[in-house]
C-alpha cells in the first residue's frame, strides 16, 4: 500500500481549498506594550474584506484555562506580534499588499519581559483581571492571583520542609534557566472557515478539535452543535497546534465575508503564535550523609508570556515533574504561572516536563558529588518503587524507573569510567483526568470505519489505532479505515495532547469492539481516567498513568572553545507493549533530536519583547550532521499496558548532557549549553580549581578524594 | 490597489545583461541564486522592483584550471565563473584534485540544496560577512572580474569587500568571473561552529602559504574578512612553529575588534580567533597533513577536515 505522505496525495490543513475562497493576513502590533488609539482601514479598497477590533468587539472573549483572549486586539496589545486587524482578499499578494494601507495609532505602555521582574513590586500588569475559563480544557483548580501578572499558582505541600532541611546533613541549592523555543513543524498553520447559514464549519490543523469548537461557541454564541471542526492530518505539531489559534479571527473574516476565508502562516509568524515556556527553577534538595533524600523545595517562575493559553497546566505539571521520581518525606513547590509582554506560550513536547528534569536531575549530581556518592548509586537509593507514595500522595503501580536507569546506565558503560559520562531519570505525568470515546461502523463490504479524534500530526497515531482495531476485530489493518475526524461524526475526546492516545484510545477501542461484537453494525466505547490535584495542597492524583524513563549521554569536550561533542546519546524509555514498532521508534528519536536541540542551540532571543531569530537559518534547530551515536530501548512487559511514548525520551537529553559536563567539572546551569557558556563554566572550573571544593572538580578527582577519605577514617 | 509586483529581466547573454546593467544601475537588483536574497525578502529587509537574473546566462557557468606547472608563479591562474554554483566547485574535478581547500570549503556552505542554487559570485557580491568562501578567497589573494559596457577590471578580493554588504562593484558593472592566482603550497581553512553543522560560522579561518609568503584571513567576526598582513610577516623571517602559531593568533586576537550575534559574544569570539588562528597554523604543521600531502602529491596544497 503506497503511503498517500510518500505519494503526495495526502491532503494536509494547508492543502484544503474551497471555490471562491479568499485568503487572509493579519496586521500585528509593533509594540510589546501599547494602548490602541486608532485603527483606521479606510485606504483600504472596498473589494478586501478587513477586520477591525471594532468588529469584534461584541463577540466573546476566550482561552483554554483563562479567559483572558480577545479574537483581535481591542484598546490594547500585550506583545509584539499581537494581532490588530485581519484582512482577506482573493490572493495572499493582495491581502498583504492592503496591511499596508491599515493605518494604527499606538501609544506605547511600559512592558515586562522577564518572569522573575513581572513579579516583583510595581510591575506593569499585562491584564487587569484573570477570568477562568468555562472550557474543560480548565481542568484542575485555577488559581489566579488577581492583581498580579500570576495567572496560576500551583503548590504541593507534603511534609514539612523546614523540619527536613533542619534534619539533613548536606543541602544543595542551585537556579536553573531553560530558553524559550519554537516547536518548528513543518507545515505552518493552517485554517480554513466558511458559513452555513448560522452553523460555522472549519478546516483546521488541530490536536484539539473538541476544545476548539467549545471555545468558538463561546465566542459566536453558538451551541456546540452548531459548529463543525475537520481535523485534516498535519505535517507537525508537537504541541503548537491546540486550542484557539488563528480559527476565531479567519471565522470572523468569513462570516463578514460571506465566503470561505483561508489562513496559512508565513514561517516567521509561527514564533509569534506560540513557543516553549522560559522558565527558572531553583531548587533545593537536602540529604542526609548516606545519600537517604530528607527535603526538596522547588519554586518554578514559569513565563506564559502575554496569554496564559496553557501555561497555568504547563506549571502544574513542570510543579510536580520537578520532585523527580524520589521518595522524599519532606516536599514543598511553589509554581507559579507569570504574565510577561513576551509572545504566548504554550504546549510543547514534554509539557514542563523538559524544564524540570533538567534543574531536579542537574541537582541531583550535584548533591552526588557534595555526598561523594555515585550518581547511580545516589538515585537507586532514592528512586520511587512500586507501592510507594509520590508527594502528591498517590501511591505508584507499575513502576519502571530502576531498570530504565540501569539500561542507561549499561549502556553509557557507567562501570568502566564516569569520566565525561551523565545519567538522568524523568517522570512525565499524563493528562488527568481525561476522557476518550470512539466508534466502531462495520461496513457491508467486511470492512470498518473508525470514528475518532485522535488528531494525526505525523506521530502515526492513526495507524496505531487501526493496526489495534484490526488486531481486535480479527482483520488485516487495511480494512480498517480512518476517515478524517470531524466534530459532527466523531466521538468526544479530551484531546491529542500528553501521549495519551494509543493508551487512552487503545482502551476505549478495546469497549468498541466488544459493543460492535454485541450490537452488529456499530459498537462504541469509552475509556475515563480520574484524578487530579488540589492546587493548594497539590495532593490527589497527580497522573493515572506515569511515562517513565532514563537517559545517558556522553561527551567530548573542546577545552579551548567549549564546544562539545555528544558522543553518545541513549535513552530507555518504558512502553509497555509496543502496538506500532517503527512507529514507536521513530518518536522516541523524533523525541531525542528535539531534546538534543534544546540542549546545545535552540533559543527564542530577545530584545525589547522583540524577537530576534524568528527564521530557520538565526534559529538553528539540530541537522542530521549534529545527531550523535543515538540509540534506545523500548521497555516492553508481557501482558503489560500501552504506555504512551510521544515525548517521553525529550526531557532527559539535555539533563544526561548537563551531567556529562559536571563529571568533567564544567557545571552549566542554563539551557542551551552553548559554547560559550561551557566555556564559561570551564574558566570558573579552573579558577576554582586550587579551592578543591567538590563543585568545580572532576569526578576522578573527586573519586580520588572520597578514596582518600575513606582511608583515613579506616 | 497598488501592485507591486516586481519586473524580471532574465537575458540570455552577457552582453544584454552589462546593456541592461548600465540602464538601471542601481535601480536594478542583480540575483544569481537568489538564496541570500530569498531571505532578505521574506523577511521584508528589502523589497526590490527590478530584479536582472544572471540564471540563464551559460556563458557565466564555467571552471577553467590550468593543470600544469600549478605551483610556479608563471602559471596560469584557475578561472571560475560567477555563475557557477557552490555544488560544482565542490563537485569539480579538477577542483578536487589540484585546489581541494575550496572543494572543502565551498561544501561547508549551508546544505546541499542551498549549494545547488547559491553561487561563487552571489557570494562574494553579497559581502555578507558570516560566508564562508569570502575569507577563503580573500587568503588565496583571488581576483574578481568586474565587467560594464566599458570594459573590465580585476578587483582584488581584499579590495572587493568593504563593508557589510558593501563591495566596491560600480552600480553599472557585472561581477563575471573570480581567479585564484597559481603558487599556493599549503592552505588550511577551519569553520567554528558555535552551533549547528549547518550553521554558519562563529569564527572562519583560512590561512594560506603562496610563494613562501603567509596570509592568514579571519572571517565572520567583523563587517569584512580580517587579514593582518605585519602580523602574517612574522612567518616570513622565520620557521613556523608552534609557539609561532600561538603567537599569531594572540596577535590577531588582539587587532580584531569582532562583532557580538547569536553565534557569540566579542569577547567569546576573541578567545576563539587565538585558538582556531593557532590551529589553523599547526595544521600546516601536523605529520598528518605532510602524509596526506606526499599521497595526494600535488605539492602542497591540501585541506583538512575539522577537528
Amino acid at each position: 500500500m503506497s503511503d498517500p505522505r510518500v505519494t503526495g496525495a495526502i491532503r494536509y490543513a494547508q492543502d484544503v481549498e474551497f471555490e471562491g475562497m479568499l485568503h487572509a493576513r493579519i496586521l500585528r502590533s509593533p509594540y510589546p506594550h501599547a494602548r490602541v488609539l486608532r485603527v483606521d482601514t479606510s485606504a483600504v479598497s472596498d473589494d478586501v474584506v478587513v477586520l477591525a477590533p471594532e468588529d469584534v468587539r461584541d463577540v466573546g472573549h476566550y482561552g483554554c484555562q483563562i479567559k483572558d483572549q480577545t479574537v483581535l486586539a481591542i484598546d490594547c496589545v500585550r506583545f509584539a506580534g499581537d494581532p490588530v486587524a485581519a484582512v482577506a482578499a482573493p490572493t495572499r499578494r493582495e491581502a498583504e499588499e492592503a496591511l499596508n494601507l491599515i493605518d494604527v495609532e499606538y501609544e506605547e505602555l511600559p512592558a515586562v519581559y522577564d518572569a522573575v521582574e513581572a513579579v516583583s513590586e510595581g510591575a506593569p500588569l499585562v491584564h487587569e483581571h484573570h477570568p477562568i475559563s468555562d472550557n474543560d480544557a480548565a481542568y484542575f483548580g485555577m488559581r489566579p492571583q488577581q492583581g498580579t501578572n500570576i495567572c496560576h499558582r500551583f503548590r504541593i505541600r507534603h511534609g514539612d520542609v523546614q523540619e527536613g532541611f533542619a534534619n539533613a546533613d548536606v543541602i544543595v541549592e542551585e537556579t536553573f534557566r531553560t530558553a524559550g523555543a519554537q516547536h518548528a513543524h513543518m507545515e505552518p498553520h493552517a485554517s480554513v472557515a466558511l458559513w452555513k447559514g448560522d452553523r460555522l464549519e472549519i478546516w483546521t490543523g488541530t490536536q484539539t478539535p473538541f476544545n476548539l469548537r467549545m471555545d468558538l461557541a463561546g465566542i459566536f454564541g453558538l451551541l456546540e452543535d452548531r459548529i463543525r471542526i475537520v481535523c485534516p492530518p498535519m505535517g507537525g505539531a508537537f504541541g503548537a497546534k491546540t486550542f484557539v489559534r488563528y480559527e476565531a479571527i479567519v471565522a470572523c473574516l468569513a462570516r463578514k465575508a460571506g465566503r470561505p476565508v483561508k489562513n496559512v502562516l508565513d514561517r516567521n509568524e509561527e514564533w509569534l503564535t506560540l513557543n516553549r515556556h522560559p522558565a527558572i527553577l531553583h531548587i533545593k534538595l537536602g540529604a542526609r550523609a548516606d545519600g537517604i533524600l530528607v527535603a526538596k523545595h522547588v519554586e518554578c517562575w514559569v513565563d506564559t508570556g502575554a496569554y496564559a493559553d496553557c501555561g497555568p497546566g504547563v506549571a502544574q505539571k513542570m510543579g510536580y515533574a520537578a520532585v523527580g521520581p524520589y521518595r522524599i518525606p519532606h516536599v514543598r513547590v511553589d509554581s507559579n504561572c507569570i504574565y510577561t509582554n513576551l509572545p504566548p506560550n504554550g504546549a510543547f513536547r514534554g509539557y514542563g516536563a523538559m524544564q524540570a528534569v533538567w534543574a531536579s536531575e542537574r541537582a541531583m549530581d550535584i548533591l552526588a558529588r557534595r555526598l561523594y556518592i555515585d550518581p547511580l548509586e545516589l538515585r537507586l537509593k532514592n528512586v520511587l518503587v512500586d507501592g510507594d507514595r509520590f508527594c502528591t500522595g498517590e501511591v505508584m503501580h507499575d513502576v519502571h524507573f530502576i531498570e530504565c536507569l540501569k539500561a542507561a546506565a549499561e549502556k553509557i558503560g557507567w562501570t568502566e569510567h564516569r569520566h565525561g559520562k551523565g545519567l538522568c531519570v524523568l517522570m512525565k505525568g499524563m493528562q488527568t483526568p481525561s476522557r476518550a470515546s470512539i466508534a466502531i461502523a462495520a461496513n457491508e463490504d467486511g470492512t470498518y470505519d473508525v470514528h475518532c479524534a485522535t488528531a494525526e500530526m505525523g506521530q502515526g497515531a492513526w495507524h496505531s489505532i487501526r493496526l489495534l482495531a484490526a488486531e481486535l476485530l480479527g482483520v488485516e489493518p487495511e480494512c480498517v479505515h480512518f476517515p478524517v475526524p470531524d466534530t459532527d461524526i466523531v466521538p468526544y475526546d479530551t484531546r491529542t495532547t500528553s501521549s495519551r492516545s494509543t493508551y487512552m484510545m487503545g482502551r476505549a477501542l478495546v469497549e468498541a469492539v466488544r459493543d460492535l461484537k454485541k450490537r452488529g453494525e456499530i459498537g462504541y466505547g469509552e475509556c475515563v481516567n480520574t484524578g487530579g490535584l488540589d492546587p493548594d495542597t497539590g495532593q490527589g492524583i497527580a497522573s493515572s498513568h506515569w511515562h517513565q524513563g532514563a537517559g545517558a549521554a556522553e561527551v567530548r569536550v573542546d577545552e579551548e572553545t567549549g564546544k562539545f561533542e555528544v558522543v553518545k546519546l541513549y535513552t530507555s524509555i518504558y512502553a509497555g507493549r509496543v502496538v506500532n514498532r517503527p512507529g514507536a521508534e521513530l518518536q522516541n528519536e523524533g523525541s531525542m533530536m528535539m531534546g538534543l536541540g534544546t540542549a546545545l542551540f535552540e533559543e527564542m532571543a530577545f530584545a525589547d519583547g522583540q524577537v530576534m531569530n524568528a527564521n530557520l537559518s538565526d534559529y538553528n534547530i539540530p541537522a542530521a550532521a549534529d545527531l550523535p551515536d543515538l540509540t534506545y530501548d523500548l521497555v516492553e512487559q508481557e501482558r503489560a499496558e500501552i504506555h504512551g511514548l510521544g515525548e517521553t525520551a525529550l526531557p532527559p537529553v539535555p539533563a544526561a548532557i548537563g551531567n556529562a559536563l559536571h563529571s568533567l567539572g564544567i557545571h552549566v546551569t542554563e539551557l542551551p549549553m552553548s559554547a560559550e557558556r561551557v566555556l564559561h563554566a570551564i574558566d570558573r572550573r579552573n579558577a576554582g580549581a586550587q579551592s578543591l571544593t567538590p563543585e568545580t572538580n572532576t569526578d576522578e578527582e573527586v573519586a580520588a578524594q572520597s578514596e582518600q577519605m575513606e582511608k583515613g577514617s579506616d | 490597489m497598488a501592485r507591486n509586483v516586481p519586473e524580471w529581466l532574465a537575458p540570455t547573454t552577457l552582453e544584454e545583461a552589462l546593456d541592461l546593467r548600465a540602464r538601471y544601475g542601481d535601480e536594478v537588483t542583480v540575483v544569481a541564486g537568489g538564496t541570500f536574497i530569498g531571505i532578505l525578502m521574506s523577511q521584508r529587509i528589502m523589497m526590490p522592483t527590478v530584479f536582472l537574473a544572471l540564471r540563464n546566462i551559460r556563458e557565466l557557468a564555467f571552471i577553467v584550471g590550468n593543470l600544469f606547472d600549478r605551483t610556479t608563479a608563471g602559471g596560469l591562474p584557475l578561472r571560475i565563473g560567477a555563475m557557477t554554483t557552490h555544488r560544482a566547485v565542490e563537485r569539480s574535478a579538477i577542483i578536487r584534485q589540484h585546489w581541494p581547500i575550496l572543494a572543502y570549503t565551498f561544501s561547508l556552505v549551508a546544505s546541499p540544496r542551498v549549494r545547488n542554487q547559491a553561487t561563487v559570485g552571489g557570494v562574494l557580491a553579497d559581502a555578507d560577512h558570516a560566508s564562508d568562501p569570502p575569507a577563503l578567497l580573500h587568503a588565496l589573494d583571488a581576483r574578481a572580474i568586474a565587467r560594464s559596457v566599458g570594459g573590465q577590471r580585476e578587483i582584488p578580493v581584499e579590495e572587493l569587500i568593504t563593508g557589510y554588504y558593501e563591495t566596491s562593484l560600480r552600480p553599472n558593472e557585472l561581477l563575471v568571473e573570480v581567479r585564484i592566482p597559481p603558487g599556493v603550497e599549503r592552505a588550511v581553512y577551519r569553520k567554528f561552529r558555535s552551533r549547528s553543522s549547518e550553521d554558519r560560522p562563529c569564527v572562519a579561518v583560512a590561512a594560506v602559504q603562496t610563494n613562501g609568503k603567509l596570509r592568514v584571513v579571519v572571517g565572520a567576526v567583523a563587517e569584512r574578512p580580517q587579514y593582518f598582513p605585519d602580523i602574517c610577516s612574522l612567518a616570513n623571517s622565520q620557521q613556523l612553529s608552534r609557539e609561532l602559531a600561538a603567537e599569531i593568533g594572540c596577535r590577531y586576537a588582539e587587532s580584531i575588534h569582532p562583532i557580538s550575534d547569536a553565534r557569540g559574544s566579542a569577547e567569546y569570539r576573541r578567545r576563539v580567533i587565538a585558538v582556531e588562528v593557532r590551529r589553523a597554523l599547526e595544521d600546516f604543521l601536523s605529520d598528518r597533513l605532510s602524509e596526506a600531502n606526499r599521497e595526494s602529491g600535488v605539492g602542497g596544497l591540501y585541506t583538512v577536515e575539522e577537528d
